[in-house]
């Protein structure tokens, strides 16, 4: 059984993988290994989520679509062995490559042992509750479950007569977890265990990755010394909710963006791909929608400069990776999903009633300001005064706090904070209880996403170092 | 840059890779201690416990379809903290049976022919109005089947 989790995991991040770098322009500076593992898991993981469902409602769900899924990555190694035979990879050229940097050495060793630290916590947590939190029971492995143990009758899954477990949500979590019961044959705690794992260290993978190739290592190893070291990330990557994937997905999206801003001169793979890591996150929940909303709109806001023209092409190749997923998205809205249960019960009067209450605002207002200042607190103090503090200390990259990406990302972030910020005015009947509820993970989201674009603009220790030789020798060396 | 432009830039350089290395280091002793906390034996968390008291009723119930819920405790209380405690409890309980007992769909009604019970260890339900059989899987989980009008 355990073989067969693994295969499941192996399986779908090959394919992931070997897509992505038949899809890697040739003419990019870089192709390297870490990033395409990193973007490649999570792309696997996504296309096999939609293509079980899409298998679901050809056949139900059927142990054959493992074997479906090796057809498919034996098509897809062939094809990249015939198309890949004269590809080299490269690897970028970081400004902190040279090897035995003491700092770069000094990262990598907290880094390792951050990571095995929190892998250890882990695997510990999910030992102790190993069916995750309140809404992994409500809502995501009940769903995995009643989509397994249904059969044909897979489709009550999303049966309105239980409104409480939000049959409306979209299924990319609950399809893996079925798919990797499919795989093992019966139902097993591991199989949500392995889901969140990957997800978890994933997105820690895709930080540093990306970082990495775009920025160099110190600064990758930062971010993602941070990420591991956020209590909520970890904790509740082990609650086997959707916010973690949710999150990850939000990160490939920016992380398209940033390497199209620095490849995609003569291609539109990158933005296609964020586009498409944008509709995977449509997948994983409704706020998906939203960040695609915020993305079209940090997009439109950043090239506002260069013409429509150039607008129009750049939302057309992410809208062209997007599509897939937003017709998959819609027709399950509206051939399995019941309504949702926040927007069925609006009335224009309560809505207004509440629009024009000045106190949700200003309750809502305190709950952000309170929430983002004490993110990713642990007993030296929040992660937002450790950034703060560390912008402080190196300052900013001019060179990256200009490119286009960057505005962006950063009005992409702003909307949908703002988005969700209307949504609490608007529809929460019990404002209190659904701010100290969701907030945390609404930031937790966004986080792995907010720490990238944070470190892709801020200097690298070599950069500021640079400025400030210590006895005529780089602070580096020192 | 003067020099001690250059050694004030480089402290706060220093400074700042501390503070990142101390939050680090902070998370890291946390993440320390939960690891060390390892359970020796799995199946014994509450949801795992909780739900083995469903496992001989589920091989009785019908493998698809709708079966009715009826549950404590009642979602009542004297204060509104009470009830407010109680109404979450109850409804802890119920989508609880309802994790266990998928793909069966069950609702807070006693219109189906199989109402499950989940009650308090120990408590003596009676059947809702009408005629049912009752079967008693102990431990407070009970299956009411409609036997007449």
């Amino acid at each position: 059984m355990t073989l067969a989790l693994a295969m499941s995991f192996v399986i779908s991040t090959t394919t992931g993988v070997l897509l992505l770098r038949l899809l890697w322009p040739r003419d990019a500076a870089t192709c390297p290994w870490p990033l395409l593992t990193a973007l490649g898991t999570g792309f696997g993981a996504g296309l096999s989520a939609v293509l079980l469902f899409l298998w679901m409602i050809a056949v139900g769900p059927t142990r054959g679509f493992a074997l479906a899924e090796v057809g498919l990555l034996a098509l897809v190694a062939l094809t990249s062995l015939v198309r890949g035979r004269n590809r080299t990879t490269h690897h970028p050229v970081s400004s902190d490559s040279r090897r035995g940097s003491r700092l770069l050495l000094l990262l990598v060793l907290v880094f390792l042992v951050t990571l095995t630290a929190a892998a250890a916590a882990f695997l510990s947590t999910l030992r102790q509750h190993p069916h995750g939190e309140w809404d992994a029971w409500m809502n995501w492995d009940l769903r995995a479950r009643m989509i397994f143990r249904g059969g044909e009758e897979w489709r009550t899954a999303f049966s309105g007569v239980i409104p409480w477990s939000h049959p409306d949500y979209p299924v990319l979590v609950p399809s893996l977890v079925a798919r990797s019961w499919l795989y093992a044959g019966r139902e097993t705690l591991l199989g949500p265990a392995l889901v969140a794992a990957t997800f978890t260290f994933g997105t820690v993978a895709l930080v540093v990755a990306g970082l990495a190739a775009l920025r160099g290592w110190s600064q990758g190893l930062l971010a993602g010394l941070l990420l591991l070291s956020t209590p909520f990330f970890i904790i509740h990557g082990t609650s086997l909710y959707a916010d973690v994937p949710l999150g990850f997905f939000f990160l490939a999206t920016f992380v398209c963006l940033a390497l199209d801003e620095r490849y995609g001169g003569a291609t539109s793979r990158f933005a296609m791909l964020a586009g498409l890591a944008a509709g995977l996150g449509m997948w994983v929940k409704n706020e998906g929608l939203l960040f695609a909303l915020a993305v079209a709109g940090g997009i439109l806001f950043a090239n506002r400069s260069d013409g429509w023209a150039a607008t129009r092409r750049r939302l057309l190749a992410v809208g062209a990776g997007l599509l897939p997923m937003l017709i998959l998205v819609v027709s399950f809205k509206i051939a399995f999903a019941p309504p949702n249960d926040l927007l069925s019960t609006l009335s224009v009067e309560r809505t207004l009633a509440r629009l024009t209450a000045p106190d949700r605002y200003y309750v809502v207002l305190r709950e952000y300001a309170h929430h983002i200042a004490s993110f990713g607190q642990n007993k030296f103090g929040s992660v937002a005064w450790v950034l703060t503090a560390y912008l402080l200390g190196l300052g900013v990259s001019q060179t990256e706090v200009s490119r286009r990406w960057v505005r962006a990302g950063t009005a992409a972030l702003v909307l949908l904070l703002a988005g969700h910020f209307m949504v609490f005015v608007s529809m929460a009947d019990e404002l209190p209880r659904l701010l100290n509820s969701s907030l945390d993970r609404l930031l937790l989201q966004l986080w792995p996403s907010a720490l990238f674009l944070f470190f892709m603009v801020v200097r690298t220790p070599q950069e500021a170092a640079a400025d400030s030789f210590v006895m005529g020798r780089p602070l580096e060396d020192h | 840059m003067t020099a001690p432009q250059r050694s004030w830039a480089g402290t706060r350089i220093r400074v700042a890779l501390l503070l990142v290395l101390l939050y680090a280091g902070a998370s890291t002793v946390r993440w320390l201690h939960l690891g060390a906390e390892w359970p020796a034996r799995s199946g014994q968390d509450e949801i795992s416990t909780y739900e083995r008291r469903f496992e001989e009723v589920r091989s009785v119930l019908p493998s698809r379809g709708v079966v009715g819920y009826l549950g404590h405790p009642d979602p009542t209380g004297a204060t509104p903290r009470e009830a407010n405690a109680a109404s979450v409890l109850h409804f802890r309980r119920y989508l609880l049976a309802q994790y266990a007992l998928a793909p069966v769909v069950l609702i807070e009604s006693v219109a189906p022919e199989f109402v499950l019970g989940n009650f308090d260890p120990g408590t003596q339900p009676s059947p809702p109005a009408g005629r049912w059989e009752k079967r008693d899987f102990g431990d407070g989980v009970v299956l009411f089947r409609r036997s007449g009008p």
